[in-house]
């Protein structure tokens, strides 16, 4: 103020009459900053209040872009069955290794540690913890349950390494579908090889793979198959239930199998997926397709007949029938008891090559285009000569995948439209499909196959109620240039309900051996035809076929045609 | 005058500039908060894969089956158990016979339906008496 009065006086001296004016111009114009502070402050504070007195939604939508929840990445995503199921399953699981230098009472630790982990015997454990290191590994891959318990201990030493770890938590049961995955999560075989890109892809991480198997009736149909091996000591069994609109493959089982979650120690024999890369000559089946084939060409129609009074002679080749009945035999007759005499003169009214093409046709020639790396090529004469004509018309020269033969018998018995196999879920519509045979053609097919069933080899496969219709086989196996009378190839394929076709389900059994209640046979209709039985039985409630007492109206003027004797 | 404008003033700015900051605090506990919860969500999910790999591991058939035979005497159904559609039902009373049974209660939506006519009819018979 002093100092404000001096100056005022001083300039008082200079300025004279100018200084009061001056002065309170200055004022004036600080009055302005002063004021529009003040305003911009009044503005700022209505606005907070303005703020805070706004409703909560807005609030929270702007806070709702910032959350983030950190993504549960996984190094490789899930495999699910149809109905969603886990099958295969990447999960955070932890390592436990031990730092010795700071366990002081070792004895006391391995005790302990034993005790919860019962696999890891206690006098290595000892040995390792009482070894000067400062890292031992104790056990890769714990539990959650183990873990919590070593960590309730409290030992200093211990420590957990994290790792990612490959869980298929229906162990054996679909092994050969799905495959493993080595130490490094890279897939191995099956579907985990086949789509190893796009489940390890980080950008899709989380997107499951939706497989086409539905897990109850792949147990189903491994027990059954499993029960059957162990009844007949046979070496390995295969088998399949198959949608026969789709392709889709609901089961697909191969014995013996393996547990992908320990695939140490496993053999070759076990890793083989006789399903879909086994081939093999399944014998009377392929009837089916011979019938198809002159049925659909109009070679023969079904009260056509040929004579079976004796062997036939082909080139040096003498045809035999297993069930001889040694009479002439109409068309549903040489169909019900198998006739191979029948069947062979029939193929020769057909002639090689068109039967070559119809072959060809039903995708019998190609290997199946199935999403798995094991697919195996079928195995068929260069040159088709009358004897290979002959001897293919009831399956035996020509060697075929238990997934061809089913997409096969799908299209014969769907009305005549060929489906590629699948094992990936998909809609009907996605499926490109080829019409192989005409609509009525099929449904003398499945006339056929039902009284093949309810008349001739195929009585044991009759799950009464389910209409079941289907063809036995049974081949013996090539050994040294002929053929082994004692080891066999037995199988049945079978399809429900017969009315309206739903599911093809086959199975095969390898060398099975007869017993006490098969009388000794090991025939396809008394090993296999049971098993498909039990099959439908068990899974035609879980999948919603509806069991019906059939009308025989149905099947009466060809089932007048087989004379019983 | 001067002196209480400058005043207010001063002490406005002052609790302005407390509730402010006040307010930043409670933003950033409510956001710390947030985090937490974001960091729990995604422990959850990671403890729910653990338990729906378990879960697969349970309810595998393989599993059901052992249990199934140990504590129930449960058997695949029987084609004889299975039934297609409620006519299938031996000894049920059909549709029209309960309809007709005074005795039998029905929900009151339908019998007022069911009363609209005869009430309609049994006023013709007044008139008609």
């Amino acid at each position: 103020m002093n100092y404000l009065s001096a100056s005022k006086s001083q300039s008082n001296m200079f300025a004279g009459d100018l200084k009061a004016p001056t002065i309170a111009v200055a004022r004036t114009r600080l009055m302005f900053g002063v004021f529009f502070f003040l305003v911009a402050f009044v503005v700022m504070g209505a606005r907070t209040v303005e703020l805070g007195m706004s409703t909560p939604i807005t609030a929270k939508q702007t806070i709702a872009r910032h959350i983030e929840v950190p993504a549960t990445t996984v190094a490789r995503a899930d495999i699910v069955d149809r109905n969603g199921e886990a099958l295969a399953i990447n999960l955070k699981s932890s390592s436990l290794y031990a730092n010795p230098k700071m366990i002081s009472n070792p004895e006391a630790v391995a005790q302990k540690l034993n005790e919860i982990l019962p696999s890891v015997p206690r006098a290595g454990l000892l040995q390792k913890l009482k070894s000067g290191r400062s890292f031992v590994w104790i056990k890769r891959k714990l539990t959650p349950k183990q873990k919590w318990d070593v960590n309730a201990l409290g030992v200093p030493g211990l420590k957990f390494q994290e790792e990612e770890d490959r869980l298929y938590p229906h162990g054996r049961l679909a092994s050969h579908v799905l495959g493993y995955v080595d130490v490094d999560g890279n897939g191995i075989a099956g579907v985990e090889h086949y789509f190893d890109d796009q489940l390890s892809n980080s950008n899709r991480s989380g997107e499951a793979l939706q497989l086409s198997l539905d897990i109850r009736v792949q147990y189903a149909l491994a027990d059954e198959l499993e029960a059957a091996m162990r009844a007949h000591r046979a070496k390995g069994a295969a088998g399949l239930v198959m949608d026969v609109n789709t392709g889709e493959l609901l089961a697909l089982v191969s014995m013996p199998d393996y547990d992908p979650n320990n695939i140490s120690g496993v053999s070759d024999d076990e890793l083989f997926n006789r399903a879909s890369k086994g081939v093999y000559e399944l014998g009377s089946t392929f009837k089916t397709f011979t019938f198809a084939n002159a049925l659909d060409d109009g070679v023969a129609t079904l009260e056509d007949g040929y004579d079976a009074t004796k062997p036939l002679k082909v080139a040096r080749f003498l045809i035999r029938d297993d069930h001889p009945k040694k009479r002439y035999l109409t068309l549903p007759e040489i169909f019900a008891f198998s006739s191979n005499i029948g069947t062979a003169q029939m193929a020769l009214d057909i002639g090689s090559d068109r039967q070559r093409e119809f072959m060809g046709d039903l995708g019998l020639l190609n290997p199946a285009a199935l999403e798995l790396p094991e697919v195996g090529a079928p195995m068929y004469p260069a040159s088709w000569r009358k004897v290979s004509t002959v001897t293919i018309s009831y399956g035996h020269g020509i060697a075929v995948s238990p997934v061809q033969l089913a997409t096969s018998i799908a299209s014969v018995v769907n009305g005549g439209s060929l489906n590629a196999p699948t094992l990936v879920r998909t809609s009907a519509a996605v499926q490109s499909q080829r019409q192989v045979i005409s609509q009525s053609t099929s449904r003398q097919m499945r006339q056929l196959l039902r009284l093949a069933v309810t008349k001739g080899t195929g009585g044991r496969a009759d799950a009464r109620g389910y209409r079941v219709g289907g063809k036995t086989g049974t081949a013996e196996k090539a050994s040294g240039g002929g053929y082994d009378r004692k080891s066999l190839i037995s199988s049945f394929v079978g399809v429900y309900p017969m009315d309206d076709p739903q599911y093809v389900v086959f199975a095969l059994l390898d060398e099975p051996q007869g017993t006490k209640e098969t009388f000794g046979f090991a025939s396809g209709g008394w090993v296999a035809a049971p098993v498909v039985k039990n099959v439908i039985m068990r899974t035609a409630p879980l999948l919603g076929v509806l069991p019906k007492w059939e009308d025989e109206g149905l099947y009466q003027k060809v089932a007048l045609m087989i004379d019983e004797d | 005058m001067r002196k209480a404008f400058t005043a207010f003033a001063a002490v406005s700015a002052m609790i302005s500039g407390a509730a402010v900051m006040q307010l930043k605090l409670a933003v950033q506990e409510q956001a710390d908060e947030v985090e937490v919860l974001a960091q729990q969500i995604h422990n959850d999910r990671e403890n729910i894969r653990v338990l729906n790999a378990e879960w697969a591991y349970l309810t595998s058939p393989h599993a059901l089956q052992e249990k199934s035979i140990s504590f129930l005497a449960l058997m695949p159904p029987a084609p004889k158990q299975i039934l297609g559609s409620l006519d299938d039902i031996p000894f049920r009373i059909k549709g029209d016979a309960v309809d007709g049974d005074a005795s039998v209660l029905l929900p009151s939506a339908m019998t007022k339906k069911k009363n609209a006519p005869k009430q309609k009819a049994s006023k013709n018979k007044e008139r008609a008496l």
